[in-house]
């Protein structure tokens, strides 16, 4: 898309962001419940800040039968509820509702897509729209073949359209591949925005600034000095009523595929050399590809998997996960995950990333651990009974997102005692502005069409291919080891790392 | 913990203030916050992105300051130093207090602070005090200078100042005589080069270049840049109207390449009686080329301002957006989210000093 402050001079030193030219978006699945918890709330919230321009649209599209009113009426209901401006202002909201419209329609049949078409139509005559449209893909994955086909086939797919896709994008390579060729077959690779709320998410892109605008870290950021990488993503819920869904997913393919793996390749990869949306993605990628493949043979030695037993959280008895609703009893799926990486380039050989993620965790808390090495013990080791601690600089997602240092400090007083310090930097201390949804910014740069946070179709298959070992390999595993819940894990997820010399740490 | 001590961090986290010693300002701040650290009872962060050194030269001007950094903390923690410069007092006298500024930050109750140090020099004294608040700067921290007056009338307490700043923020519409002042205020820009001087005045006028841009993103409205001939700009009544009319004329002249004499002869001012000042003094610019005409109007009765493009072929809707607040808080917050270089302002002061030449003469 043009870069319209090149050619409009009084663009040059505007503070604030500029509107996105005028769009449709369609959503597909629009009844559900991402429309209303997510989607509309962040486009709100890109009105109320003056992000969206005068002709923006949005047409829902769906299965049931509604009215138009009926539509806006519930999606006012749902900014109400989800807005983060509070209250809502009237004039944005009916000046946003204005250009609201609901399709009823069946993703398979033509003559809805027609309908779909000449709405278009309507709204670009109308509206201004030109032709940009977004489609927003907020179905179950099951549907997205056939609204993909259904929009080629009624001549949906011109350049200036773009498509956004929910993950799960496949559920093993092969799945991957052939949702990729599905999309592709009809858009191109440049019009499809695959979405992971992970990377909106303001932390997740600090991880570039903190390494490449501070110049302390990234002489550092490498196997020279760094012991080892732990990453972890704990919840403390269980499946609750997604049981039926989970099962078929599991831990790997519902969190390390895709979120942790991109955590993964942010942390991991090379600097850019710009910001540019396809720079940022092949870079991404190399990493991707650099990381070691684990043989079918040697599963066990690379992950461990569990699955949480009933247990108490927060002094209250919780199920186990066999006991949980649509979950079979026989189930063997996993609800925890922890895997070594090896990622086999000049900068990280030898340095293994330890990923570890699962449901009814004793906390919430996501965050990526950089452990470096111990300095020589020549010094201090007299004087220390014990043995000096790492230095660890650790990224913190979630809760209280922010970025924390541990480095030796001498205790005051005659003798020499070393104890371990934390200086903390936390963004709710330092800066009192609260963050945007991840949806809104992942909206926004999907309206404007930059895709630098947005997953490319290698990407994804690259992750896939790492994952597909594991999954095969535990096929034919005996059952995840139980864990119970409230703990940090089974047991052998303990061993696997002490067994490298290494812990888990407690987030 | 004794509860007297308990008291004093407790009164200060409220925002009490208490009168202290100038050369024992560092001692007490430093003792407040251990007694903060040490506290079980009292949940408190200390942050510090900057030094904010606001500069007053009356109680009111400095009531106004307190007021907003009061606001201005709970997003842009700081280390607020709050002058009071009244060289006319019959006694010489340097007094100090400090306070702090708390707000509860996201989850957990706990209390983010940042604290303020005030200092009240009169008569002589005033002398004394860039010396006094030199050592108060917190290290490695940017330093902004905040002008509530016309710091041109202090010329000496301005340049020490500014030899530690990294920021002058300054606001033109305050000041009584500005138009005749822009030719000393460029040359004050140009000798204090290692500072950013940011005009609050201009920062105003971010709206109606933003509504001003804004009509001209889409190809059609892009490609009639070039052949622009002449711009109407009519204001009304407020403390500054007149000059924002004279800069936004200079802002245009600058970005379409227009000479002096060409800006001169190519736009019109006219002033309008209107008493609401919502839209920062300016309520109409008409902008026009051979065959179209963009408008950007202050909504009558209204806080809003809208756009309306008359050119065949042109697309898209009228676009209508509500005034955003003008206060000093949040142009302070707002050039403070930004941090920018702002080049484009000194070019735009240099073309709008022949506007006002040419105006008065």
């Amino acid at each position: 898309m043009e870069n319209i402050t090149a050619t409009n001079p009084f663009r040059e030193g505007l503070t604030t962001r500029r509107v996105a030219e005028p769009c449709a978006l369609v959503i597909f699945g629009a009844t559900g419940d991402l429309t209303g918890r997510k989607l509309l709330p962040a486009i709100y919230n890109l009105a109320h800040e003056g992000l969206l321009p005068a002709g923006f649209a949005i047409i829902g599209f769906a299965r049931r039968a509604k009215s138009t009113e009926q539509f806006r009426a519930e999606l006012r209901e749902a900014v109400v509820a989800g807005s983060r401006f509070q209250p809502i202002n009237e004039a944005v909201w009916n000046a946003l509702a204005q250009g609201i419209y609901y399709l009823p329609g069946d993703y398979k049949n033509p003559a809805d897509f027609a309908t779909l078409d000449q709405l278009l139509q309507v709204v670009d005559r109308e509206r201004g729209t030109a032709g940009n449209r977004l489609f927003y893909m907020a179905t179950p994955p099951g549907q997205f073949a056939e609204i993909i086909s259904s929009l080629g086939a009624a001549g949906l797919n011109r350049p200036t359209s773009r498509l956004v896709i929910e993950k799960p994008f496949g559920r093993s390579l092969e799945t991957a591949r052939e949702l990729n060729r599905s999309l592709t077959q009809v858009f191109a690779e440049s019009q499809i925005y695959r979405i992971d709320h992970y990377l909106g998410k303001e932390t997740v892109q600090n991880i570039l600034v903190l390494r490449f605008a501070n110049e302390i870290f990234e002489h550092l950021w490498n196997q020279k000095y760094v012991d080892h990488v732990q990453m972890t993503v704990a919840e403390t819920l269980g499946v609750e009523a997604r049981g039926g869904y989970y099962d078929q997913s599991g831990a790997l393919r519902d969190m390390v595929q895709n979120h942790m793996m991109q955590l993964l390749a942010l942390v991991a990869m090379e600097p850019p050399t710009s910001l540019e949306a396809e720079v940022i993605r092949d870079e991404k990628v190399k990493v991707l590809r650099a990381i070691r493949p684990i043989p079918l043979e040697q599963v066990s030695q690379f992950a461990v998997r569990g699955q949480y037993m009933r247990g108490s959280q927060a002094g209250k008895l919780v199920p186990g996960y066999l006991e949980e609703k649509d979950v079979p009893a026989s189930s063997r799926t996993e609800t925890f995950v922890a895997m070594k990486l090896f990622i086999d380039n000049w900068r990280w050989a030898g340095v293994p990333f330890y990923l570890r993620h699962g449901k009814r965790l004793p906390k919430r808390a996501a965050e990526i651990a950089i452990q470096f090495k111990s300095p020589p013990a020549v010094l201090f080791a007299a004087e220390c009974a014990a043995p000096l601690e790492t230095n660890v600089l650790v990224i913190r997602l979630q809760p209280d997102e922010g970025i924390s240092i541990r480095m030796n400090a001498k205790v005051p007083g005659n003798a020499v005692n070393i104890q371990p310090v934390k200086m903390e930097f936390r963004y709710g201390g330092s800066f009192g502005a609260r963050s945007p949804d991840a949806y809104e910014r992942l909206l926004y740069d999907a309206i404007t069409a930059d895709s630098t946070l947005f997953i490319r179709g290698d990407e994804a298959e690259r992750s896939w291919q790492i994952m597909d070992s594991l999954l095969t390999g535990w096929q034919t595993a005996p059952k995840p080891f139980d864990y119970e819940a409230g703990t940090w894990g089974p047991a052998e997820a303990e061993a696997f790392i002490t067994q490298d010399g290494r812990q888990w740490r407690r987030p | 913990m004794a509860p007297t001590v308990t008291n004093s961090l407790e009164s200060f986290a409220a925002g009490a203030e208490t009168a202290v010693d100038v050369a024992q300002i560092e001692r007490q701040l430093a003792e407040l916050w251990q007694l903060a650290a040490e506290s079980d009872t009292a949940a408190v962060t200390r942050a510090c992105l900057f030094n904010l050194v606001a500069i007053c030269d009356t109680e009111a001007a400095r009531d106004r300051a307190t007021e907003t950094i009061r606001i201005v903390t709970s997003r842009h923690p700081c280390r607020a130093i709050v002058l009071l410069a009244q060289p006319a007092a019959t006694t010489d006298e340097l007094a100090a207090s400090i306070t702090a500024h708390c707000h509860l930050a996201g989850g957990g109750g706990k209390q983010v602070c940042c604290e303020q140090i005030s200092i009240h020099a009169t008569g002589r004294s005033v002398a004394q005090l860039a010396g006094a608040v030199l050592p108060l700067l917190e290290s490695d921290l940017p330093t902004i200078n905040w002008w509530l007056g016309d710091f041109l009338e202090t010329p000496l307490l301005f340049r020490r100042l500014c030899g530690v700043a990294d920021r002058v923020f300054f606001d033109t519409s305050t000041w009584p005589a500005a138009p005749a002042r822009l030719v000393q205020l460029a040359a004050a820009m140009n000798e204090q080069r290692q500072c950013v001087f940011c005009d609050l005045s201009w920062t105003r006028l971010e709206f109606w270049r933003r509504m001003t841009a804004e009509m001209f993103d889409p190809p059609e409205c892009a490609a009639e840049v070039s052949r622009l001939q002449s711009a109407e700009i009519i204001y009304g009544d407020g403390p500054g109207a007149q000059l924002r009319a004279w800069l936004y004329g200079g802002w245009l002249a600058t970005q379409l390449g227009w000479s002096a004499p060409d800006a001169v002869a190519r736009l019109t001012f006219e002033q309008r009686e209107e008493p609401d000042t919502s839209g920062c003094g300016i309520t109409m610019v008409t902008i026009r080329s051979a065959a179209a005409q963009f408008i950007v109007r202050k909504n009558y009765g209204e806080q809003v301002a809208s756009t309306v493009v008359h050119m065949p072929d042109a697309c898209g809707l009228p676009r209508k957006r509500a005034f955003w607040p003008t206060d000093d808080a949040a142009l302070l917050s707002q050039e403070l989210d930004a941090m920018r270089r702002d080049s484009l302002y000194a070019r735009v002061l240099a073309l709008t000093v022949e506007l006002t030449a040419a105006a008065r003469s």
